[in-house]
């Protein structure tokens, strides 16, 4: 199968890749696997006070489709605030990487990577403000 | 352009087009080889098994046979290569065995991993890409060891499960579990062998 060309670009110059300290009560982490063929995700966000994304970084084991997926999440959602984040569907990053349908399952991945690292985020704020 | 294709060639053609119509996953692969539907299975029977169906099979054997006789033979032999390569792999094998049974297979229908397990692979996976990089291969044998095991222990429960009747629910809902698990442990495994074989290949004079 022939990957686009913005999907090699992004799985041979991936950026962002790294890891935030999930200990940091600003950064939500976000871990996420793909059942269906074992391949595992991480996508963390350090968030303002403001609500706006400051830095996301993230860590994929998976397929060159799997790393495009979480490296354009990455980049898209720096300097967006958590709420316009979360409007990402996984049809944008589908669209942005002409990824095919056996493909797909990467962009689902990174969709719910983001809404994961985004809720464990929140759920950490509300802990200290309770 | 349309070039006449050898008989290899047609079976070729035919296994993927049934592959791509899921005209497979109907089949019972079990049935098809002659063995019982369960889980523990002696890999080098099934082998012989799949060997010998395949030579009274082969396309040479129906020479002189009728159009339609050749025809059933060759459907005969694609699916009996079918029923092998998913009768062969632990997970394929897994996952006819939950369809028997009546259960979801499939993209949508897996059980979603809890977050520590999650975070178990996360660590396998970074110490394995660490090992690999630092070319320790003591490391990555030790990884390989414990995800192995891990591996072997969902293979246990699973052969438990399907012993050739009905599963109840509660066993069919372990299986599941279990096999979702086997997959990332497998992902793992395959990992491990091609680090291995890279290396052996740097290795080679």
């Amino acid at each position: 199968m022939a990957y686009s060309e913005k999907v090699i670009e992004h799985a041979e110059n991936p950026r962002n890749v790294g890891t935030l300290d999930k200990n940091d009560p600003n950064v939500g982490t976000g871990l996420v696997g793909a059942p269906a063929c074992g391949d595992v995700m991480r996508l963390q966000i350090r968030v303002g006070d403001n609500g706006v994304i400051e830095d996301a970084k993230f860590k994929t084991f998976g397929c060159g489709s799997a790393i495009a997926s979480s490296s354009l999440a990455t980049e898209w959602i720096k300097g967006k605030t958590i709420d316009e984040a979360e409007t990402i569907k996984n049809v944008d990053i589908v669209n942005e990487l002409n990824l095919p349908p056996v493909k797909i399952h990467c962009s689902v991945l990174a969709e719910d990577a983001i809404k994961t690292a985004i809720a464990d985020y929140r759920r950490k704020k509300e802990a200290r403000t309770a | 352009m349309w070039v006449r294709p050898f008989v290899h060639d047609v079976t070729a053609v035919t296994e993927r087009v049934f592959t791509s119509l899921g005209w497979v996953t109907a089949m019972n692969p079990f049935e098809v080889l002659g063995l019982p539907a369960v889980f523990a299975l002696d890999l080098k029977a099934v082998e012989k098994r799949h060997r010998e169906l395949s030579r009274t099979l082969h396309p040479d054997k129906f020479v002189g046979a009728g159009a339609s006789e050749r025809r059933h033979a060759l459907g005969k032999a694609v699916e009996a290569n079918e029923a092998f390569r998913v009768v062969r792999d632990p997970v394929a094998r897994a996952e006819a065995l939950l369809r028997l049974a009546g259960a979801a297979v499939g993209e949508g229908a897996e059980p979603t991993a809890a977050p520590e397990f999650l975070m178990e692979v996360m660590e396998w996976r970074e110490a394995l890409a660490e090992a690999r990089a630092t070319r320790d291969g003591a490391a990555v044998a030790t990884l390989a060891r414990e995800v192995g095991g891990r591996a072997q222990a969902s293979e246990a429960i699973l052969a438990a499960a399907f012993v050739g009747r009905a599963p109840d629910r509660a066993q069919l809902e372990l299986a599941r579990i279990q096999l979702a698990a086997l997959r990332f442990y497998r992902r793992f495994l395959e990992e491990v062998a091609a680090i291995e074989e890279a290396w052996q290949d740097e290795a080679a004079p």
